[in-house]
């Protein structure tokens, strides 16, 4: 803690570094008050599963060893740094779950690429966080572990499938957490808390390590409360990696244009998105507001079609379930993961082990996907999912020839309450602006724009790039936090120390 | 049961060949760093990738897209530039994420071909052939002097991964059945497979045989795979089915396994025919399944009944992109393609003049295909156009006595041996002049080896040179005859069989020196004077 009494994991990557290399507080400091502040402050939240204190202070000593040599920027651009990784990510020797009884005693025998890339640009892993069971969900309802809360309002759910690594930004307990999107499970939820949460374009980081949910649409991304921090852990996270043959060389620092303002920008607005059938006055009005405040900044607005977009639910819920369906087929109880006694035939323990090891969304999904994927019923429904995809990445290709980036809502309402979406198909609707983007593959980024009028709760807008392009949108999300002020840490967390 | 020959009477026997080889020439797996390594102590040669550990992703290992390439370039296939990879989901613990990644409906490889010369006794399980003239083609067959040569079509090959191996525990020899718990080794898992599938082409269990020996010699050729049949880097499953003779829909068919020798494929094809044609014509019906070839009780058991089409739900893996070759990628494969068995062939006979027989032979094992070339290079160098009358004898060394300690020695390397392509022109020639006699040319074949010495110093050492004197040969058969009245009245009276005494003799007396044909001759001379 620093003299003027903000939490470590309240400070932003430039705060925390200045106070290393002023010597203000050691990495090690850092790394030991971090924890504990988790210990005591996360307990009824529940953002993380598992704490890595050992590995933190590791770290920590490292990064204080390279202080004490001569430069700060010897341990990485990430030195010091208090970090969380979603518990689908493979860290050595920590539990990784996917919230899952299935993988509840689960230890990885290796590291993610975007783990270890992490660590080795010097951040202090503090351990694994919460999320929705196998990332099946948009609340973190699913997990096996119990939901985590929502640091906004405790009743309200923090948004998923990464609502931990969300929630735990958005309460000050680390700068930076690393997040899945594979249908909007990153920007939703740092829409819910209010931060900035980045879906890079499909390659830009690798998914090596990374527990596979739909594997063409899955993409590995950070929150943080401020652009710039999101950049700088993008930076860290992204480029080629050879266990990752989807992995792409992206030599580009996503920090390089975050000063340049919008000026001469072309931001594309989707009308028929802002008449969209469920989305609120509230986040509407924010939504339209902050398209303003752009225009205002001297972006050029303009408007544009992505005819396609309404059937990016339907194909997403096809391939996804049909790619889960087969990536989820191997846990089978044989080698590792929950495993149902007193089976004398394969089959059986099959059987018992998958029903009981997952949870309903997980079988609800799988039991899709091995309907969708049978003789018969492929080609009716498979198929025509690719050439939507194939249609959709078109509208967007069009669109980007008229535009740098395009605005539109993350989600059409503001964080709700636990149990209200008792319908999946309801609950699957929370991601119908951010899925078309993980069908087409390019980039979106959720940044706060202020709290709705009628709930009081965080509103995010979307930020979408063309593929591979994605320092358009950082460029424009930075524009935005110069009117609306980063993410604050969420009101009940804001005082403790 | 029947005899073959009275079944195809009636019936036609419908066979077609799924064949896996592993390309073991590589170094390491098709989707992961893992080494390649037959024999290693259980899940040794392991990764997150090939163990299906959550997280892991594949890549695709590039020398393997150019062995499958090569395969399908040496088997006249039409190689794809535009096919993926697809998973095929099935559970069961060998396969550690539960899919196999395999190729879809577009396999790198489309469309080929083998044209195989089926000739002497391997042409007498054909039906009909006899109503074929020399040049007359029928079905998929054309009528050669001594037999026929058969087109046969290759569907695809495609290219996938291997599954680990299970180990059966407390069942009878190492079978599931009565197995009171199985073990699995990942070490095979995720080894580069490429799976070969012809058409139904093939009429006989040779025809089959044949198929699978000449793809083993291009395989070995081309340099893709050891092909062992017996490690099961080279594997073979049949598909099988009768028809009534002059009927063109095809009857339903049994799937064989097990069929890990060129015998055991021939044999196992042959019961199954035998077996199919007794219950058809029993009345009974021919069930889809998998059965077992049983090479000590000579049988097929059933393993499994398929009760309706497996569905392995396949789709496009999206772990891995689409492949797209480019031309100047299957012109660089291309370019590596070595002479291919038929055409090395070919070439003997007319560079050599060896028979067609002899030069099959000889480019049937690629070490002894070198050796012979090796050898005649030598000979040409020492003695010119002279050389040419020693090629049948050194065709002859290297597809016998070569081949022969080869297949005795199976660690054996000849390039690495003591018989040297120089020594086996001497050997050869010491028999061809007379200096020694082809018997004793065993002998120093052997003691080549043996000592690694050259056989002209072999032959002096053991003073092994033929007497080829005719004085000094006459001298010793007129000492046995002077020796062995009675046998000599013998032998006028009629026992002509007595020459083989006679000769014996005078071997005797000359140390086995003596020229045989010499003896022979002064005898007869002699005796029937």
């Amino acid at each position: 803690m620093t003299a003027i009494g903000t939490p470590f994991g309240a400070m932003s990557i430039r705060q925390l570094q200045a106070g290393l290399a002023a010597k203000e507080f050691s990495a090690t400091e850092v790394a030991a008050a971090s924890i504990e502040r988790i210990e005591r402050d996360d307990a009824r939240m529940h953002a993380f599963l598992e704490l890595t204190a050992d590995m933190a202070a590791d770290a920590a000593a490292k990064v204080d060893a390279a202080l004490a040599a001569g430069s700060l920027a010897d341990a990485g651009p990430l030195a010091g740094v208090p970090v969380g990784f979603k518990d689908n990510m493979n860290l050595l020797n920590t539990h990784t779950t996917c919230a899952s009884n299935m993988l509840a005693n689960y230890l990885s025998p290796y590291t993610a690429t975007c783990v270890a890339y992490t660590l080795h640009a010097g951040a202090l892993p503090l351990g694994k966080l919460n999320m929705d069971e196998f990332a099946f969900g948009s609340s973190t309802e699913t997990s096996a572990f119990g939901p985590t809360l929502n640091p906004w309002d405790f009743e309200r759910v923090p948004g998923g499938s990464s609502g931990g690594s969300a929630a735990a930004v958005a309460a000050g307990l680390v700068p930076v957490a690393l997040g899945s999107d594979t249908g909007g499970s990153i920007r939703q939820p740092a829409s819910f808390c209010g931060i900035v949460g980045v879906k890079p374009t499909y390659g830009v980081v690798s998914r090596y390590g990374v527990v596979a949910f739909g594997s063409s649409l899955d993409q590995v991304g950070p929150f943080a409360r401020t652009v710039e921090d999101a950049a700088l852990a993008l930076n860290a996270i992204s480029g080629f990696d050879e266990h990752d043959c989807t992995s792409q060389a992206a030599d580009v620092d996503f920090t390089a244009n975050l000063a340049e303002g919008v000026r001469g920008m072309r931001i594309g607005v989707v009308p028929a998105f802002m008449e969209a059938e469920g989305l609120t006055d509230e986040v509407r009005d924010r939504v339209a507001e902050a398209a303003q405040k752009l225009a205002d900044l001297g972006a050029e607005l303009v408007e544009i079609e992505l005819p396609n977009a309404k059937a990016a639910m339907s194909a997403y819920y096809v391939l996804g379930p049909c790619e889960a369906f087969s990536n989820l087929a191997r846990f089978d109880s044989v080698r590792y993961g929950y495993c149902d006694p007193g089976h004398a035939d394969l089959g059986a323990q099959y059987e018992a082990s998958r029903a009981k090891g997952f949870g309903p969304e997980a079988r609800r999904r799988i039991m899709l996907g091995s309907y969708l994927l049978s003789a018969g019923v492929y080609d009716t429904y498979y198929y025509p999912a690719q050439q939507v995809r194939t249609l959709i990445t078109q509208d967007y290709e069009r669109a980007f020839q008229k535009v740098d980036c395009i605005l539109t809502p993350v989600s059409p309402r503001t964080a709700f309450k636990f149990g209200e979406i008792g319908d999946p198909t309801q609950m699957y609707l929370s991601d119908m602006f951010t899925i078309s983007i993980n069908i087409a593959g390019n980039g979106g980024m959720s940044v706060p724009v202020g709290l709705g009028a009628n709930t009081n709760l965080p509103v995010g807008v979307q930020l979408i790039s063309p593929a591979f392009k994605d320092v358009n949108m950082f460029r424009a999300a930075a524009a935005l936090e110069s009117v609306y002020g980063p993410a604050p840490v969420a009101p009940q967390f804001a005082g403790t120390h | 049961m029947k005899k073959l020959e009275e079944i195809l009477k009636t019936w036609e026997p419908v066979i077609g060949l799924e064949i896996h080889a592993e390309l073991t020439t590589l170094n390491t797996k098709m989707f992961c760093g893992c080494k390649l390594e037959f024999g290693a102590a259980p899940n040794t040669h392991t990764c997150p990738v090939c163990l299906g550990l959550p997280g892991a992703l594949p890549v695709p290992n590039r020398a393997a897209i150019e062995s499958i390439v090569l395969a399908g370039l040496a088997t006249n296939c039409d190689i794809e530039k535009h096919s993926m990879f697809y998973r095929k989901n099935y559970m069961y613990p060998d396969m550690a994420k539960n899919f196999q990644t395999t190729q879809g409906p577009i396999a790198f490889c489309m469309r080929g071909h083998l044209d195989l010369d089926v000739d002497g006794a391997n042409a007498d399980e054909r039906y009909g052939l006899a109503d074929l003239k020399p040049g007359e083609s029928a079905d998929n067959i054309t009528r050669t002097e001594d037999g026929y040569v058969a087109h046969v079509g290759i569907t695809r090959i495609h290219m996938e991964e291997d599954a680990g191996k299970m180990v059966h525990i407390g069942g009878g020899e190492g079978r599931i059945a009565g197995a009171t718990h199985s073990l699995v080794d990942y070490n095979r898992a995720g080894t580069p497979l490429i799976e070969l599938v012809t058409e139904p082409d093939l009429r006989t269990p040779e025809e089959a045989r044949l198929f699978m020996q000449k793809l083993r010699q291009i395989y070995l050729a081309i340099g893709i795979s050891d092909c062992s049949m017996e490690e099961g880097s080279l594997r073979c499953d049949g598909n099988v089915s009768l028809r009534r003779r002059g009927t063109t829909e095809l009857g339903t068919k049994t799937e064989l396994k097990n069929m890990n020798s060129f015998k055991n494929l021939h044999d196992g094809l042959l019961y199954e025919i035998c077996r199919q044609a007794q219950v058809l014509e029993e009345g009974g019906i021919i069930y889809q399944e998998t059965r077992h070839w049983d090479p000590t009780a000579k049988r097929t058991i059933v393993m499994r009944v398929k009760e309706s089409a497996d569905d392995y739900r396949l789709f496009p893996e999206p772990d891995l992109a689409p492949y797209d070759l480019s031309d100047e990628f299957i012109e660089s494969v291309r370019a590596k393609l070595p002479e291919l068995p038929d055409d090395k062939a070919a070439r003997f006979q007319q560079e050599f003049g060896l028979s067609a027989y002899d030069a099959r032979h000889l480019v049937e094992h690629r070490s002894t295909a070198q050796f012979f070339e090796a050898c005649m290079s030598d000979a040409e160098r020492e003695l010119g156009s002279a050389a040419a009358k020693l090629a049948k004898p050194l065709a002859n060394l290297a597809i016998n006595d070569v081949s022969g300690w080869l297949n005795a020695n199976p660690d054996a390397v000849l390039d690495e041996s003591p018989l040297t392509p120089n020594r086996a022109v001497q050997l050869v020639q010491l028999v061809a002049d007379g200096t020694i006699s082809s018997k004793q040319g065993k002998e120093v074949f052997a003691a080549v080896i043996e000592e690694d010495a050259d056989p002209k110093a072999i032959v002096e050492d053991r003073g092994m040179q033929q007497v080829s004197d005719t004085g000094a040969i006459e001298a010793v058969v007129d000492a046995v005859l002077a020796e062995n009245p009675d046998k000599v009245e013998q032998y006028q009276g009629g026992k002509t069989g007595l020459i083989g005494f006679f000769v014996g003799q005078c071997m005797k007396r000359m140390q086995g020196k003596g020229n045989p044909q010499i003896i022979n001759e002064l005898l007869a001379n002699k005796l029937d004077a």
